[in-house]
């Protein structure tokens, strides 16, 4: 049997600084990832953060891929705007909470995790293969178990192997955790359901309407009546030429009034400033006159498509200042006058010739949705299992605090830990729980971002609330007038947050995380000090079936979930909230068509979960 | 013009003959049918008495060889061993080369012929998995030319001029055998030739003019057991080295697609081109409707459209090729879509009872081959013949 | 010392994939439009050529006897098996070759490859053009290789210095058979174009990326690794290559002649509602035997 050091189960973000770290300590890892490519199984709500807190000290992406990593690897846009709008039909009170955003950043990226997390694998195997590792994608773990003193992989497509240590960075579904008993699926109430679409804008375009400048990206998040009475909230980002619009809900407030995921996201889009923010020129073909001969009708039709396909794609280009200079270089146009000039022409004979019409419209590029586990909630007191390490959303380690919510960042940190924590026992060849496990858990422990999941920052809560300052006080009613007042005060505050923390965060949680904090509050606020905005055009809104065929999937005939319980409640409320229809009733069974899967883990608590095969299931494209 | 003859050193008609569980192959009947045909007509014209002698080697297949004069050989020449139980080319190919050059044989065949005999006129292979390769390395070793996958035969005496074969002068090769063979579209026939060099600078004999032959194209003779023959055994030389291929285990497999069983069978051609995924979906779909198994023309199999990863798998694959690369079907209904007609399609599925077509060009082959001819698109038609079978369906369980 | 030496031997052919290919109205195929490229069965041996250099760390020789633009078939042959020699056969003595001619020219230069005695030499299946299957397996007689045909699946024992092969032996009117044998090196493989090399151990599967990346960037510099032979170089004997060495020519290609209808088809158009109704009806009829009124 071949054996190695370590595995490192699941190529997100953490799996790769984790193999990215070990290799820098000079130790051999091989990463195992599922999907056909790193990153085709990967979604981001959408920020990477670096931070710098006052106490204590985080392991950022830079410190392991280098201080040239901001210059060297496609992240999107510097977030320099983040605004919280509150909304309540079409009237909307913006609040900025750029301070909030910054509290303790170094920077925070607007990513695609497709992109991203390859350029992560290029730079890690990079390293790994000096030290004889490296990344085998397509490859799916199907158990791991112990005998006598060998830990033994076993995957549906490589013969076993064994290690002496193993990452499990396989995600908030994570198979390494059920398979070896090292903690329960989390909860409905432990989770929250993120589900999310990439717009198409082109960059100048964009940096217009968002007030932003090349080097700049902006962040709206929203509250209100956009989330349809469910606790959680919007977010549009900036990207380089795309925006990530979408939405993320307590998972149980999902379950206590099922609303389909596209129906969520949908009602994001709906909104009218996000209508504004996402609307672009779009041309839309006219059918072809089928009174003439086929042979024509064929003609015409490839020549539309093609025309409309040139003058897409020039726009694009043209509106992107990179894209831009490589035509001039090219050759192929003089000048930028030139290339607008191309385009008005295409533009003409469209509508001239061929009767297109140019409309006011969005088009969108891919859909996706993801779990996302509170840490607050449901981090592992004791992340590992034997000499297995969990790191980021494997172990439930998510930060949510308000509008703040962060994953990237945080797997990564863990990461480092991780791979310290492993290095040390390869140097001493113990692997023993008291050696490893345990000394693993102080270090995660130590981390500032586990802090933030056991206490509230008052710091924090003191830049946040500096910033809502100019909200009236008076609408937020008298329940939370007095906490105002409180928190307002100097003095006060540091009593209440640290009466706050001793009676924990359980205890607050369903007080502050409720309906009442997340929609209704914010819809007063809006309903009577907002301001109206209106859209002038309706988005044609792709349905379910049209987003689903968009998806790229590497279909597997088996089916990799096993319903367990086809009658109960649960299940019946997959047919509304798995976000790709998955599920149907059929002579009230709950039965599942596997093959639209996205991989989010939705129905996960209540059947046998499992991801596909390697390389089988969905790939995304942006992430 | 002189006529340089090599008269006398090349004789007779060899089939290399193919079989398994004691039976030959269908192909290998085939064979001696239009060799039977072919000689007896030459030996008419040319008024000569050459023999169709097939070939053959095996593990007590003794018996075998009458079979063979049943079907039209004039002679067979055996060559028995444990050790040629199974095909193993290296062997197969020594002894079937010292079987074309045994003049021994020959004085038992044909006394008349055996003096100045060098190597059969005439070679005939099956272009099957075996056959194809042993073909190849037979003729290497006899130094002459095969042409593959032939479908038809004509012996004639052509005036030929080439460059290098005739050093460009007009000269008459007798008794060549025209080797036709269709291209891969199904509708070009190319034809080989297999000429000495009379071109005094690279003067060569190149015999025997070799083909293989490809199965299901050819009518095997009836077999009449009154035909008499001669059977020469020939003794093979084993040497160690020739037998150094072990056989480790032999599996038989049942193909995943039944044809067989199938009351209905939809093919599809290149026709799906516009849109091939949408295309065979549809084409899925009206499957589903009839219980019907989906097959494809061999263009097809090699993948020529993009489509997804299930479909390309599942459909575009060589198991299910109908025509004479692959299956032979004959299913109460047969619907070809979208598929023009080649050679090689229809001999896949001319015994169907019933055959509809699906194609926009009303001058497509295919309305030779079919009983209902439906003018029109796929994406148009097939919808359609889906909601009518629907609707007639739902008629019918009404009545139950 | 290199545990292994494979060879590949490919053809650029041209490109018959659809959107490549030009067909004529007549269904012929148009010659002169369509791009040349790397055979597809060349391809598939290409890679199981590359799973010897994955599995045992073998040395990869390709050749290929064409006109001087084949280079780019060899180079796209590098980039599949990471080939470490590639060999181009161009002369003009060579042009019009049969097979046996072709197969002359190919042995005598896998008989010149770096390494030494070749260990197994790789060809694809057939051609997509000319499509005769003959060459691969004359060339290996002339090499005097033990010749494996039809190869679906391989390895290599290195300590006992035999291949394990599966062949696909298709036996027409009776059923299919997996074939497994063994046979002592060197041989010579004509490999099935369903062959998928599979690699399932962690240290195949490192291997594998290592050397694709590694052939990506040999590919990108190819001329350093590529070695051209005219006649001369070759040294091979003119009365045996090209024309002068071919037993077959082509004497004639024709369209082949409608075979005379063997049925009679009522014809249908597809917007007559009331016809297809009928035909469902007839449909149905055959398959079910039962007749709706």
């Amino acid at each position: 049997m071949e054996h190695f050091d370590v595995a490192i189960i699941g190529g997100g973000s953490a799996g790769l600084a984790a193999l990215k770290q070990l290799s820098n300590l000079e130790k051999q890892a091989v990463l195992i990832e599922a999907g056909k490519t790193v990153g085709s199984k990967n979604v981001s709500g959408g920020i990477l953060y670096s931070k710098k807190p006052k106490n204590g000290k985080v392991n950022n992406v830079e410190d392991v891929y280098g201080q040239e990593f901001v210059a060297n690897a496609p992240l999107e846009r510097l977030i320099t705007k983040y605004i919280l709008h509150a909304t309540s039909k079409d009237k909307i009170f913006s609040i900025d909470l750029t301070s909030a955003h910054k509290y303790q950043a170094n920077f925070g990226y607007s990513v695609l995790l497709n992109k991203l997390n390859s350029w992560f694998a290029k730079e890690a195997t990079a390293s790994a293969e000096k030290q004889g590792g490296g990344i085998i994608p397509g490859v799916h773990v199907k158990s791991i178990t112990w005998q006598n003193d060998r830990t033994i992989v076993e995957t549906n497509e490589l013969d076993e192997f064994e290690v002496k240590a193993i990452i499990a960075a396989d995600g908030v579904n994570s198979e390494i955790a059920e398979m070896t008993g090292a903690r329960n699926k989390f909860t409905t109430e432990e989770l929250y359901q993120g589900v999310k679409v990439v717009v198409k804008l082109p960059e100048e375009i964009m940096e217009q309407r968002f007030g932003i400048g090349p080097n700049e990206g902006a962040a709206h998040l929203f509250a209100g009546d956009i989330t349809l009475n469910h606790i959680g909230g919007g977010f549009v980002y900036t990207n380089r030429d795309t925006l990530s619009a979408g939405a993320v809900y307590h998972y149980d407030s999902l379950i206590q009034k099922p609303d389909e995921p596209y129906v969520l996201v949908n009602a994001i889009l709906n909104n009218p400033m996000v209508r504004e923010f996402i609307k672009d020129e779009v041309a839309v073909k006219e059918d072809i006159d089928k009174g003439l001969p086929k042979e024509e009708q064929l003609r015409t039709r490839f020549a539309v498509s093609k025309l409309v396909k040139t003058w897409d794609d020039l726009r694009h280009s043209y509106y992107s200042p990179a894209s831009r200079a490589k035509l001039i270089e090219s050759g192929k146009y003089k000048s930028e006058t030139e290339i607008k000039a191309r385009i008005d022409s295409i533009h003409q004979e469209l509508s001239d010739k061929y009767k297109a019409k140019f409309l006011t419209d969005y088009v969108e590029l891919e859909y996706s949705a993801k779990l996302v586990p509170d840490g607050k909630r449901c981090r592992m007191k004791k992340p590992y299992n034997k000499n297995i390490l969990f790191v980021g959303d494997a172990a439930g380690r998510g930060i949510f605090v308000g509008p703040r919510i962060e994953g990237l960042n945080v797997g990564i940190d863990d990461a480092v830990r991780a791979a310290n924590a492993v290095a040390r026992s390869i140097d001493r060849n113990n692997f023993t729980h008291s050696y490893l496990g345990e000394y693993y858990t102080r270090l995660v422990e130590d981390s500032p971002y586990t802090r933030d999941m056991k206490e509230i920052d008052k710091d924090y809560l003191k830049t946040f609330l500096d910033a809502t300052k100019d909200v009236p006080k008076d609408i937020v009613g008298s329940r939370y007038g007095m906490i105002f007042r409180l928190m307002t005060s100097g003095t006060l505050r540091g009593l209440a947050v640290g009466f706050a923390n001793i009676l924990g965060y359980d205890r607050l949680l369903p007080i502050v995380e409720s309906v009442e904090t997340y929609v209704q509050v914010p819809v007063e606020i809006a309903e009577k000090a907002g301001t109206v905005v209106s859209s002038t055009y309706t988005p044609t809104i792709p349905t379910i079936a049209q987003r689903i065929a968009k998806l790229k999937y590497d279909d597997d005939n088996l089916s990799h979930i096993k319903v367990l319980h086809p009658k109960n409640e649960f299940m019946k409320k997959m047919v509304i909230l798995c976000p790709t229809k998955c599920y149907s009733i059929e002579n009230d069974d709950v039965i599942l068509q596997h093959e639209g899967c996205i991989e989010c883990g939705t129905c996960a608590k209540e059947t046998e979960w499992r991801h596909p095969r390697g390389e089988k299931g969905i790939n995304f494209q942006y992430g | 013009m002189t006529m340089i003859t090599s008269e006398g050193s090349y004789r007779h008609l060899y089939v290399v003959v193919e079989h398994e569980e004691g039976k030959p192959i269908p192909v290998s009947l085939e064979m001696l049918g239009e060799a039977r045909r072919l000689m007896d007509d030459f030996n008419k014209r040319y008024s000569s008495n050459e023999k169709v002698v097939a070939v053959l080697l095996g593990n007590n297949v003794r018996k075998l060889c009458e079979e063979l004069l049943f079907y039209g050989a004039d002679a067979v020449i055996y060559a028995e061993s444990p050790e040629l139980q199974y095909s193993r080319n290296l062997i197969d190919t020594k002894i079937i080369s010292e079987i074309a050059i045994n003049k021994e044989c020959v004085a038992k065949i044909s006394p008349d012929y055996a003096e100045r005999f060098k190597k059969p006129r005439y070679m005939f292979f099956a272009a099957d998995n075996i056959g194809r390769h042993l073909s190849s390395t037979v003729l290497v070793e006899l130094e002459s030319g095969l042409a593959s996958d032939i479908n038809k035969l004509v012996i004639e005496d052509l005036e030929i001029k080439h460059e290098h074969k005739t050093k460009g002068q007009a000269m008459t090769y007798a008794k060549t055998l025209e080797m036709y063979r269709p291209d891969f579209s199904g509708f070009l026939w190319t034809t080989i030739l297999c000429l000495d060099n009379r071109n005094p600078a690279i003067e060569r004999e190149y015999h025997p003019q070799a083909c293989s032959i490809i199965p299901g194209v050819f009518q095997p003779l009836m077999r009449d057991s009154t035909r008499s023959g001669i059977i020469v055994e020939h003794v093979p030389k084993l040497e160690e080295q020739d037998l150094n291929v072990k056989i480790l285990s032999r599996k038989i497999i049942k193909s995943a697609v039944d044809f067989d069983t199938s009351k209905a069978i939809i093919s599809f051609g290149r026709g799906i081109k516009d849109l091939p995924e949408e295309n065979i979906k549809l084409i899925e779909e009206l499957a589903k409707e009839l219980d019907a198994e989906i097959g494809i023309s061999l263009p097809i199999s090699k993948k020529p459209y993009i489509a997804s990863e299930t479909i390309t798998s599942k459909y575009m694959v060589p198991d299910r090729v109908i025509g004479t690369s692959g299956r032979r079907v004959s299913p109460l209904l047969y619907i070809a879509i979208g598929i023009s007609g080649a050679m090689q399609h229809i001999a896949g599925m001319k015994e169907s009872e019933f055959v509809i077509a699906i194609n926009p060009d009303e001058n497509s082959p295919i309305k030779d081959e079919c009983d209902l001819f439906i003018k029109g698109r796929m994406e148009d038609v097939i919808p359609i013949l889906i909601e009518e079978l629907r609707k007639q369906k739902l008629v019918m369980e009404v009545k139950k | 010392m290199v545990s292994l030496n494979t060879a590949v031997i490919i053809k650029l052919e041209p490109d018959f994939s659809e959107g490549n290919v030009s067909y004529n109205s007549d269904g012929t195929l148009n010659r002169a439009e369509t791009k040349s490229i790397l055979g597809p069965h060349s391809a598939v041996a290409s890679k199981a050529a590359f799973y010897s250099k994955v599995k045992v760390g073998a040395r990869i020789s390709v050749g290929t006897m064409g006109p001087p633009i084949a280079d780019y078939a060899l180079q796209q042959a590098q980039l599949i098996c990471d080939a470490d020699e590639l060999h181009l056969y161009s002369d003009r003595i060579f042009a019009g070759a049969d097979t046996l001619a072709t197969a002359e020219v190919l042995k005598t230069g896998i008989n010149k490859m770096e390494g030494g005695k070749m260990d197994i030499v790789f060809s694809g299946h057939r051609a997509s053009d000319g499509e005769t299957g003959q060459t691969g397996p004359q060339t290996a007689w002339k090499l005097g290789y033990t010749f494996l045909g039809n190869v679906i699946d391989y390895d290599i024992d290195l300590e006992k210095r035999v291949v394990i092969a599966k062949r696909l032996i298709t036996l027409q009117g009776f059923y299919d058979i997996i074939e497994e044998v063994e046979a002592p090196l060197p041989v010579f493989i004509t490999i099935d174009p369903s062959y998928k090399p599979v690699f399932n151990t962690v240290s195949q599967r490192l291997a594998f990326v290592k050397y694709q990346k590694e052939a990506n960037e040999r590919a990108q510099n190819y001329k350093k690794y590529l070695k051209v032979f005219n006649a001369q170089q070759l040294g091979v004997d003119p009365k045996f290559v090209g024309l002068p060495g071919s037993p077959t020519i082509v004497y004639k290609v024709e369209k082949i002649p409608k075979a005379k209808a063997s049925r009679k088809a009522e014809v249908v158009d597809a917007s007559d509602r009331e016809q297809i109704r009928k035909v469902v009806m007839r449909m149905n009829e055959i398959l079910g035997g039962m007749v709706i009124k």
